[in-house]
């Protein structure tokens, strides 16, 4: 008998732990006595009541967030997430999240958002709520400065390096005719040696990502020139829970502010040496 | 970064992983010593759901319990739920008690009847028997399998990276990726091997120090 209550003891004292305090984020009754709930959306309340706006991301992501020297975590979109957050007055908490979990941390309200050139597609769009696009990423080429290659027809019969597995790889499969008329296309693991090999004159252009490109000229002042026409295009966007519209759009505008004031301008510039974003 | 930032960054992982390992025990021993005492008992009411909850912990992927114990309270039911390291602790500790529970069950039984005889021609009480007779006997009879769930919890705390808590696997394969070199996995490897071998000695020991028969 005693044992028996020692195991159902024990287990309440488990389950009760469990329980914790109810999140009503966006549930509200009108009025006591009344049988029905109203829907009313508190996401942006919560934040500015918390004071603490929480960025999910994959650390190991540059140049948009990716830890540094000293391990910090730094990067474009920490940038810009910070001066959206001293505008509204909070303070940003960035949270190193499981790429592979972001949609159950947006979800179960451990990350507020997911804000990490995050590429917008029509599933992401369905699953959560999805800001216009704050960037767009392009593959591009990227050539020696001072080198006869201004197109990429210039580059038939040519070597190219890209990275293995990314989605430069993807681009060019599906660029037949340019992919055809190249010499040899060189795979790297990553896009710092694929770099350092057109630097060594090995190849004459690198396909990888424009906001690696240019974030990788600006860093390390290399005589790179990025190509003006791109192979694939996607567009980069902010991804908040689907019923956070207030808060979704709060972010929104005030990047459109910093849009106007010049300030996102200021900061692409720090990592891409231009503006890229599109914002308006 | 040099390598004495990585062994650095890496130590501290270290600490954030044995935190994990210790506080697991803490919770999965005495759980499971009660989850094998209610698997035993004669009354099905509790040795029925005993066994579901073993199946269940035993058959389903650790990682898919971390990923609900961490993410359902949230989801599934608004509840504001536990922080990662709680949720870590409480999801390897449940686990692991089913593991546990088990094997201290396996020790239990294989305690002659004749010991409880003895402990009733003694006069102890029922209590009295199990903690002076059968207990010590249990516990030497259990260290080789515990000790093997022990070492295995060391290298499974590696999977709480899911639910994106600092640990030393997850630390390495992002220094890793970092700067294109497997050093950091390496040393990894050589921290996991020391924890081990210190948890495998303590084990030992323990086991030479009650073998006092022999």
């Amino acid at each position: 008998m005693k044992k028996i209550i020692l195991v159902l003891l024990s287990t309440v004292l488990m389950l009760s732990t469990v329980v914790g305090c109810k999140q009503a984020n966006s549930i509200a009754t009108i009025a006591p006595g009344a049988t029905t709930s109203v829907y009313v959306d508190v996401s942006l309340q919560k934040v500015l009541d918390s004071k603490k706006f929480i960025l999910g991301l994959d650390d190991s992501f540059p140049p948009l967030g990716f830890r540094n020297d000293k391990n910090e975590v730094v990067g474009f979109d920490i940038d810009l997430a910070k001066e959206v957050c001293k505008r509204l007055g909070v303070e940003l908490v960035i949270q190193s999240i499981d790429w592979a979990a972001k949609d159950l941390e947006l979800k179960s309200g451990k990350i507020d958002c997911i804000w990490n050139g995050m590429t917008i597609t029509d599933e992401r769009k369905e699953a959560m709520n999805l800001t216009k696009a704050y960037m767009n990423n392009r593959q591009v080429l990227i050539v020696r400065k001072g080198d006869p290659i201004t197109k990429k027809e210039d580059l038939a019969g040519k070597k190219i390096a890209l990275q293995t597995e990314s989605s430069a790889e993807d681009a060019l499969t599906a660029a037949v005719d340019f992919k055809a008329s190249l010499k040899e296309v060189v795979t790297f693991e990553n896009n710092a040696n694929a770099l350092l090999d057109l630097e060594a004159k090995n190849v004459e252009a690198v396909l990888l990502d424009e906001t690696v490109a240019r974030y990788y000229i600006e860093t390390n002042k290399k005589d790179f020139v990025v190509l003006d026409e791109s192979l694939a295009s996607e567009e980069y966007g902010i991804g908040f829970r689907k019923d956070d519209k207030l808060l979704a759009d709060k972010v929104w505008k005030t990047l459109e502010e910093m849009a106007a004031d010049g300030k996102v301008s200021t900061i692409s510039t720090t990592w891409f040496g231009k503006d890229i974003t599109t914002i308006k | 970064m040099n390598i004495n930032d990585v062994i650095k960054l890496l130590l501290e992982s270290s600490v954030s992983t044995v935190q994990l390992f210790i506080l697991t025990l803490i919770f999965a021993v005495p759980l499971g010593f009660l989850v094998a005492k209610g698997r035993m008992s004669k009354y099905k009411i509790v040795s029925v759901p005993v066994d579901i909850y073993m199946l269940i912990m035993r058959g389903t992927p650790l990682m898919l319990q971390l990923l609900v114990v961490f993410y359902l309270p949230s989801i599934g039911f608004g509840m504001k739920g536990f922080d990662r390291i709680p949720a870590a602790v409480v999801a390897f500790s449940i686990n692991y008690a089913a593991y546990f529970g088990e094997i201290f069950r396996g020790g239990i039984e294989s305690i002659p009847v004749g010991q409880y005889e003895a402990g009733k021609v003694l006069g102890f009480s029922k209590t009295q028997t199990f903690f002076k007779l059968i207990f010590p006997q249990v516990i030497k009879r259990v260290i080789p399998a515990s000790a093997n769930e022990t070492i295995t919890l060391v290298k499974d705390t590696a999977l709480a990276y899911v639910i994106a808590v600092p640990e030393l696997f997850s630390q390495a394969k992002k220094l890793n990726s970092t700067h294109s070199s497997l050093t950091p996995l390496l040393i990894a490897g050589i921290f996991y091997f020391i924890m081990n071998w210190v948890v495998a000695k303590a084990f030992s020991v323990t086991e030479k120090k009650l073998s006092y028969y022999r």
